[in-house]
């Protein structure tokens, strides 16, 4: 498939293919900072950026944000639509980190009303400077008009890859991208989406999954890089804003002082077997529920409707349920002893500091 | 003059009901679709009883969510007459608009027998034209009819004197011997706050003709065409 070498950078090999209107980009281990000034390898970093690129275009394309990838025909390499390259790099800022913050003496990490961006003259020997469109136009880098797609393209894409990233713990703080026209002329987006071309943070704890690593010498490289791809893999559904699984389990319970013949009847039972230490009996329902909904959240929220909706009688009786991911290891815990188990009605009180109080009684 | 009696999964006293209330009244009697959205011209519903949606969950619990509720609940708003026997009782139970749960027979048996229930309220429209403290013959036929309310909510209820009937022995005395099924009170039909909604355990269509052994359920539908005739339908 590949036929000779186009072009070679810091990170990645062009290739031209038998196809004139194909290449193919192959991701190496190499890592450059500060424009070269620093080296080293990252292992199964173009493993992980061929992957995720991948993964990230496809689901860009699939949200009608034209991008360069035709295919990925091995681990760190992506089969291409040939571009001509428009030499802007667009960056687009969510929280202020690196160039900004130096340049305007924000915090690292101070969020930015709203997303910025920026556009740099992609010249090696100059140092990528940043520009503005006056200059992109007065230099004849694009056209009026491929600025302002440029420009909606890129916010396009931050708003879709926060979604993305964001329901895998991932939040994007900052990110490169670059465009080409194809052969029609339509800009499309080209280069890699990966952890080389984005801030990447942990959202609970804020750790730096990205090259900052690299640049910082925080040591941990190329494990942040592996658990990026592996977050990005994982959970494709809950990506694509697919519903997921939960299993819930509901407890419905005779209230406090309403009569159980059933109950009694069995204590009678029980006693006759010899159980003499039977104080009472009270019978009630456990009742399965799997679902699907968008998140932990609105599975909760659901159950808690169903629960005074239909499942229990608020005149007669009290529910109580425990909700989790299918197939996670508490998910047929017991609702009553779970820690976070919800309660309708009388006993939230005793249900512990997670528990919400469903309105049982409104119908 | 129109009734319609609501047919659910699982109703089995519709036809009977369709029948006696005809034969008592004379009236047009038509089945009402548990999907029907859109109902009009009628002057009374029956809900019938029955086993509706197999009674899963709860009495009554799944068929509260029919499509048809909807349209009664709009008639009963609008001051239409609604009558609802055993399973139809429970079902309105189920939608709120009328007080109290149906908890399971104190006995854990299905009661299948002729009960005596004494009118506590004769200005109902389905019971004027009752005596106040007649004693009225009519069989009871479930399950689930240990009628409950919470202690407070039961002093509000008969505060209003929302108890139409109560179960009594022959001779009109209100004792636990009379009580079939455990209910508070006595309890055998409540009607709402505003009166034109009324659920009943005992089945009146099944005492509505003198080859059935009493012709005291007649009474009942016969009260509301003349609520209805007082009313000028």
């Amino acid at each position: 498939m590949k036929v000779s070498e186009l072009y070679r950078g810091k990170a990645k090999i062009v290739w031209a293919t038998e196809d004139p209107e194909r290449v193919v980009m192959e991701f190496t281990e190499a890592a450059t900072a500060f424009d070269g000034a620093k080296r080293g390898v990252i292992g199964g970093k173009g493993r992980c950026n061929a992957t995720m690129s991948a993964i990230l275009f496809r689901y860009l394309e699939g949200e009608g944000i034209p991008t360069h990838l035709v295919e990925q025909v091995a681990e760190n390499e992506l089969l291409c639509r040939r571009l001509r390259i428009v030499p802007l790099e667009v960056v687009v800022r969510n929280r202020a980190a690196g160039g900004i913050s130096r340049r305007l003496g924000i915090a690292e990490g101070t969020p930015l009303a709203r997303p910025v961006l920026e556009f740099s003259y992609k010249s090696d020997a100059l140092g990528d400077p940043m520009v503005n469109d006056d200059h992109a136009l007065a230099l004849g880098l694009a056209t009026p008009r491929e600025l302002a797609q440029m420009r909606e393209m890129a916010l396009a894409t931050n708003a879709l890859l926060r979604r993305f990233l964001g329901v895998r713990g991932l939040e994007l703080i900052d990110f490169k991208l670059e465009f080409g026209r194809d052969a029609a002329g339509q800009l499309v987006l080209g280069d890699e989406i990966s952890p080389d071309t984005c801030r990447l943070w942990d959202i609970g704890t804020g750790e730096k999954l990205d090259k900052d690593r690299f640049r910082r010498d925080l040591g941990g490289v190329e494990e942040a890089y592996e658990e990026v791809l592996r977050r990005v893999q994982a959970d494709a559904r809950a990506a694509a804003g697919e519903p997921v699984l939960f299993d819930g389990v509901v407890k419905v319970t005779l209230k406090e002082g309403v009569l159980d013949p059933q109950g009694r009847t069995i204590t009678g039972a029980l006693h006759s077997l010899g159980y003499r230490g039977v104080e009472e009996v009270r019978v009630g329902k456990l009742i399965e529920v799997r679902l699907r909904a968008a998140d932990h959240a609105e599975a909760r929220r659901q159950l808690g409707e169903m629960g005074q909706r239909l499942l229990a009688n608020p005149v007669l009786e009290d529910f109580a349920f425990t909700v989790e991911p299918h197939g996670s290891p508490t998910a047929r815990a017991d609702p009553a002893a779970a820690p976070g188990t919800e309660a309708g009605a009388a006993g939230a009180d005793e249900a512990g500091p997670q528990a919400e109080a469903g309105a049982g009684t409104e119908r | 003059m129109r009734f319609g009696v609501v047919v659910f999964p699982g109703s089995n006293c519709d036809a009977d009901c369709y029948h006696a209330i005809g034969a008592a009244t004379g009236a047009r009697v038509e089945y009402v679709w548990h999907r029907d959205t859109k109902i009009s011209g009628f002057d009374c519903l029956v809900l019938p009883g029955g086993f509706s949606y197999g009674d899963y969950l709860r009495t009554g619990a799944i068929a509260r969510f029919s499509p048809v509720m909807r349209e009664i609940a709009r008639f009963a708003a609008d001051g239409g007459l609604v009558l609802g026997i055993c399973n139809g009782f429970q079902i309105l139970q189920e939608a709120g608009l009328l007080p109290g749960a149906m908890r399971k027979n104190e006995s854990l048996t299905f009661r299948c027998q002729w009960t005596w229930v004494r009118v506590e309220d004769n200005r109902t429209p389905f019971t004027l034209l009752c005596e106040k403290g007649q004693v009225l013959r009519i069989p009871i036929a479930h399950y689930e009819g240990n009628f409950y309310l919470p202690p407070e909510e039961l002093a509000e209820v008969e505060g209003r004197g929302q108890v139409v009937m109560r179960y009594s022995t022959p001779a009109g005395e209100v004792v636990p011997e009379a009580n079939p099924n455990g209910s508070l009170g006595n309890t055998a039909a409540v009607r709402n706050a505003a009166g034109n909604v009324l659920g009943m355990m005992p089945h009146p269509e099944r005492a509505a003709e003198g080859v059935l052994g009493c012709e005291d359920g007649r009474l009942i539908f016969r009260s509301v065409v003349e609520y209805l005739r007082g009313s000028g339908r």
